[in-house]
């Protein structure tokens, strides 16, 4: 899919403390990859990095309703969640 | 295969904690290279003499000593958070080692996991 | 007064309480499992007290069980055969519900 050296998967909403220790340590580099209560993050578009490869698990993000992903944030199903981080060199789960 | 496994939660309040030194031991009966990163009020799993008996509980200090007898790698802390909460060489239990928990630490392992 | 009665257990055989453990409640258990104690098993079992006092936990599972024997007593002890031989069934287990502690957290 894409050459990802450290992979975030972040389950927790905007409000957590992890989401902002998460957002903060993530570099230009990495991926970032949402899922559970993290996709909420896509409603606060301010939060996001912008400099990073953003996904969000898509039946996560239908369940929240926030269906129409903006231009660079990727959705991904099950399968390719794992492609995703089967192929990062490391994966960091906040 | 090295694997980080944070506690950032107290210790007592919950199970999270338990399930993730669990976690880890397990990964050491499998030889898994695994250590365990303490951050923020996780730290205060770290304290010397917790007598948790009062609260039923048993102490998380005594599990905790065990870790190097199953093999697990290292016990790590947030510098940081320790001074945050008051503890130094002389209130942290032995075999403790301190870094800075930043971005360039966690590229020492494949994968990093929180509990809970 | 020595008395005599089996201190309570649940429903595995473990102690409910690792205070209430003699060296005639080990045998009154070894025995349910047709285990005759010889030295060899009080090795383990005087290891396995200690461990417990200092941990405040069993041996988690039957691995890291045999890893925390190897480390106290060498390997010729700290091995699953040899384990498996004094403690039949799963020997963390077996020799845990002797020894009168907690049944360990990931023994299937």
């Amino acid at each position: 899919m894409t050459d990802i050296q450290t992979l975030h998967i972040l389950n927790k909403s905007p409000d957590h403390p992890r989401a902002a220790r998460c957002v903060e340590m993530m570099s230009a580099e990495d991926g970032l990859l949402l899922t559970g209560n993290g996709v909420l993050l896509l409603a606060r578009g301010n939060l996001l990095p912008g400099a990073s490869k953003v996904f969000a698990l898509i039946p996560d993000v239908e369940a929240r309703g926030l269906g129409d992903l903006s231009g660079n944030v990727s959705s991904v199903d099950f399968a390719e969640m794992v492609t995703l981080s089967l192929q990062a060199q490391r994966v960091i789960s906040w | 295969m090295t694997t980080l496994i944070m506690i950032d939660q107290p210790p007592y309040g919950a199970w999270t904690g338990r399930e993730a030194l669990d976690m880890a031991f397990s990964l050491a009966a499998f030889d898994q290279s695994a250590s365990l990163l303490f951050t923020g009020p996780g730290v205060n799993w770290l304290r010397q003499t917790q007598h948790a008996g009062g609260i039923e509980q048993k102490s998380v200090e005594k599990n905790l000593a065990a870790a190097p007898i199953f093999g697990m790698d290292a016990i790590l802390a947030d510098r940081a958070a320790c001074i945050a909460y008051g503890l130094d060489e002389h209130s942290l239990i032995e075999g403790v080692t301190l870094v800075d928990a930043d971005a360039d630490l966690l590229t020492d392992y494949d994968h990093t996991a929180f509990a809970g | 007064m020595v008395s005599n009665a089996m201190p309570q257990r649940n429903n595995e055989g473990f102690l409910e309480d690792a205070q209430t453990w003699t060296e005639g409640v080990a045998t009154a258990i070894a025995a349910e499992d047709d285990v005759d104690l010889t030295e060899k098993h009080w090795e383990i079992i005087k290891f396995l007290r200690s461990f417990y006092k200092e941990h405040e936990m069993s041996p988690p599972s039957n691995r890291l069980f045999v890893k925390a024997v190897k480390e106290a007593l060498g390997e010729d002890k700290g091995n699953s055969i040899y384990l498996m031989q004094l403690f039949p069934g799963t020997p963390a287990k077996t020799a845990c519900r002797i020894a009168g502690l907690p049944r360990p957290t990931n023994c299937l």
